[in-house]
């Protein structure tokens, strides 16, 4: 990825111009959903960074989301700060999270790491309950104001877009080589140079940071209403989901990983069994267990598939040679 | 362009348009959202997988009132069309899933829908939207007590802090050497009861001795069960739904505690789980709880007429549930209600008219045969927005295969 190709800036145009035509064809429903993919695509985004680029698997990013969340709805209730305000110090208090929770996890990697943030997606939503003063206890808390259909939209997507765009800067240079290097080897990449603690705290960071928008987004979607219910370990293990049908290490099965994760609970609420709310559980593992088999690099590996297939049909036609 | 990047074009556009077609508008406009000339579509979401979906009773009897009323010809004419959703008890899934039946399905009201979490997720939404958001299957107050911010709510049940104000009333009366162990669900369900039994028991709340709170969906309760046998507790009161009351009930059994009276929510006191966890060693002949439906379990209840008709449209439209289990009943008075206020709501029903229906119900003409007799429904435009608030303490005897038998009479104003 060190230059962007006409195609793919061709790609990245349709899909701009898509997207800012979009909401006059959509219902305010549906908009919202259309929000849902835009704040999942921004998660997923950021597990992809340190997971996908970094190698630090996650089954945490759920917790960093509901620090986001929280953040958006205290500073609303107590700040009375404008919901669009919120997000920028949400960026901020996710990033140090992020970087607290990456030091210690220097320590630990692979299948160590993984407990460590499984055990912090358990742990974060317990906060509420024992601080319920303070941070509403299981009945949750409430923004003072909640954002129109078109606002949900239009800033879910300007954050995608902003955040697919600093992705892209970052890892297409210096940091995203290193970051590269430490998941392929982190000795070789010690011994060419790269100072692994700083480059893997920031890459926690970073994607943590990611998260806490994605979560301050999810809490305005779902009406400015936050609970610790809406931060369970599945919605860790849904982003995680999204990010293996994506194909992690790429950026461009991103939005295929979000469709799924986002609207997979209302199209198939019409459907026997797989629309119950527990169905739904069944048909994310069994999704990952076949990608895991079939696709093991996701969406993207399907499409260099289907390209290496294409090309060896064209090279096989006699007429084309 | 490279051929992977046309690729990558085709698929991303695919990708967009599959998004669009899949959640594409469906233009039909409508004045009264819902109602056609042959049919009003109301829907709600429900617990029908998940730790809370022995409730999943509730919505399928209120179906199975819907349609045998719509074998009799509908309410003007018009056939009642109830989607039941599933959100789990998961306020996370409720808001799409309301949004979707307010949006998508053009539901004329959301009714019945379970759980305070799930609906506070929704109020806002709803009042917002003027959309009639009615006869929730959740006993807090806020519904009732919030009718001039929120005009578009409506509770149905007796709310729980009433509740909790008659067995504190009761210990007094009945038990005044009492030492209370309170084990409560750590929400505002769990808490308002709390707060009820604080006020019931007025000058002599001291009696609590001990109060141990669990959080929602955890695993066991033996923790809150050993700390309230250890603080010396010789009266049991729980607060908390039939997924932790029943495993409390078999706890205290098993770790020797034999408290001297034991007070159960009203919510948990469904006569099929209590067998359940007399069959499992828990002592429960004494017990207290309190009543408000037509439970036919209850002997002296199994022939009125309303149990009666109960039992029969349960046997032709679901004939999978137990009439026995008081939640069928509870599906059915809530059921029973709606189609009065709908009957109320005006010749071609509108949502205001709905409201008003159910805010103007004259016990003398709302007659839900599915209430315990004697319990009434009625409202007032201006100060009573809560449907229901009688109830009659009842007393279990008979262990596994035991009953609820009534002490006393239906008392009023609980709250």
């Amino acid at each position: 990825m060190r230059s962007l190709p006409l195609g793919r800036l061709l790609v990245i145009g349709v899909a701009a111009v898509a997207l800012a035509l979009l909401p006059f064809q959509l219902s305010g429903f549906h908009q919202t959903q259309a929000a849902r993919v835009a704040l999942y695509f921004v998660a997923i985004l950021g597990l992809n960074i340190l997971t996908g680029y970094t190698g630090q698997i996650s089954i945490g990013h759920g917790a960093f989301m509901a620090i986001g969340g929280y953040t958006t709805v205290l500073l609303s209730i107590h700040q009375h700060l404008n919901l669009i305000l919120t997000l920028p110090v949400s960026v901020a208090v996710t990033f140090a999270a992020g970087i607290l929770v990456g030091i210690p996890a220097l320590r630990l990697s692979g299948v160590y790491l993984a407990l460590a943030t499984f055990a912090l997606a358990v742990s974060v939503p317990q906060f509420p309950l024992k601080f319920s003063k303070f941070l509403g206890g299981s009945n949750g808390l409430r923004t003072t104001d909640t954002p129109s259909y078109i606002w949900l939209y239009g800033v879910s997507w300007a954050c995608a877009a902003i955040g697919f765009v600093l992705a892209w800067l970052l890892l297409r240079g210096r940091i995203g080589r290193a970051f590269r290097a430490i998941r392929d080897s982190e000795v070789a990449a010690a011994s060419s140079g790269v100072a692994l603690p700083i480059y893997k705290t920031f890459a926690f960071g970073v994607s943590a940071a990611y998260a806490g928008v994605a979560g301050s987004l999810l809490v305005l979607v779902t009406n400015g209403y936050v609970q610790p219910g809406l931060f369970g370990l599945l919605l860790s293990l849904q982003i995680l989901i999204g990010a293996a049908v994506a194909g992690l290490g790429s950026l461009y099965g991103v939005l295929v990983g979000a469709v799924f994760i986002a609207l997979l609970p209302t199209v198939a609420a019409d459907v026997p069994v797989i629309g119950s709310a527990h169905g739904q559980d069944v048909v994310f593992g069994l999704i990952v267990i076949l990608v895991m088999i079939l696709l093991p690099n996701g969406f993207v590996g399907l499409l260099a598939r289907l390209d290496r297939l294409f090309k060896t049909a064209i090279k096989s036609d006699p007429k084309t040679s | 362009m490279g051929m992977k990047g046309k690729l990558l074009a085709v698929l991303a556009g695919v990708a967009i348009v599959t998004g669009i077609a899949v959640t594409a508008a469906s233009g039909a406009k409508q004045a009264d959202p819902g109602i056609t000339a042959t049919s009003i579509k109301i829907g709600g979401t429900f617990p029908l997988t998940g730790f809370a979906s022995t409730y999943k009773i509730i919505p399928t009897a209120e179906n199975a009132y819907f349609q045998y009323i719509n074998d009799k010809g509908g309410i003007n004419g018009r056939k009642i069309d109830f989607k039941i959703v599933d959100d789990a008890y998961d306020p996370s899934k409720t808001v799409p899933l309301t949004q979707q039946l307010v949006e998508q399905e053009k539901v004329f009201a959301v009714y019945g829908s379970l759980g305070t979490a799930p609906n506070l997720a929704v109020w806002d939404y709803l009042n917002k939207r003027k959309v009639p958001h009615v006869l929730l299957a959740t006993g807090d107050s806020y519904w009732g007590f919030s009718y001039k911010k929120y005009p578009w709510t409506i509770g149905f049940q007796p709310d729980y802090p009433g509740e909790a104000k008659i067995y504190g009333k009761y210990i007094n009366a009945n038990l005044p050497s009492a030492k209370i162990g309170v084990i409560y669900q750590n929400d505002a369900f769990g808490k308002n009861y709390l707060a009820g039994l604080r006020v019931g028991l007025g000058a002599q709340k001291s009696k609590i001795v001990s109060t141990q709170p669990f959080d929602i969906g955890t695993p066991s309760v033996q923790q809150q069960i050993l700390a309230l046998k250890a603080s010396g507790a010789d009266t049991l009161v729980i607060f908390a739904t039939p997924t932790q009351a029943i495993p409390a009930l078999v706890l205290a059994a098993k770790t020797g505690w034999n408290p001297e009276s034991i007070f159960l929510s009203n919510v948990a006191a469904v006569g099929t789980f209590v067998k359940i966890a007399a069959a499992s060693g828990a002592n429960v002949n004494g017990m207290i709880s309190a009543g408000w439906l037509n439970d036919v379990s209850v002997p002296s209840l199994a022939d009125t007429a309303g149990g009666k008709l109960g039992k029969d449209i349960l046997a032709k439209y679901a004939p999978t549930l137990d009439p026995t289990n008081s939640l069928t009943f509870y599906g059915l008075a809530d059921a029973w209600t709606m189609v009065y206020a709908l009957q109320n709501a005006g010749k071609t029903p509108t949502r205001a008219g709905l409201m008003r229906a159910l805010r103007t119900m004259d016990p003398t003409k709302a007659k839900n045969p599915f209430l315990w007799p004697g319990v009434t429904l009625q409202t007032k435009l201006q100060g009573d927005n809560f449907p229901i608030e009688q109830v009659i303490l009842v007393r279990w005897g008979g262990g596994a295969a035991g009953t609820w038998a009534p002490i006393g009479k239906v008392q009023d104003k609980v709250r």
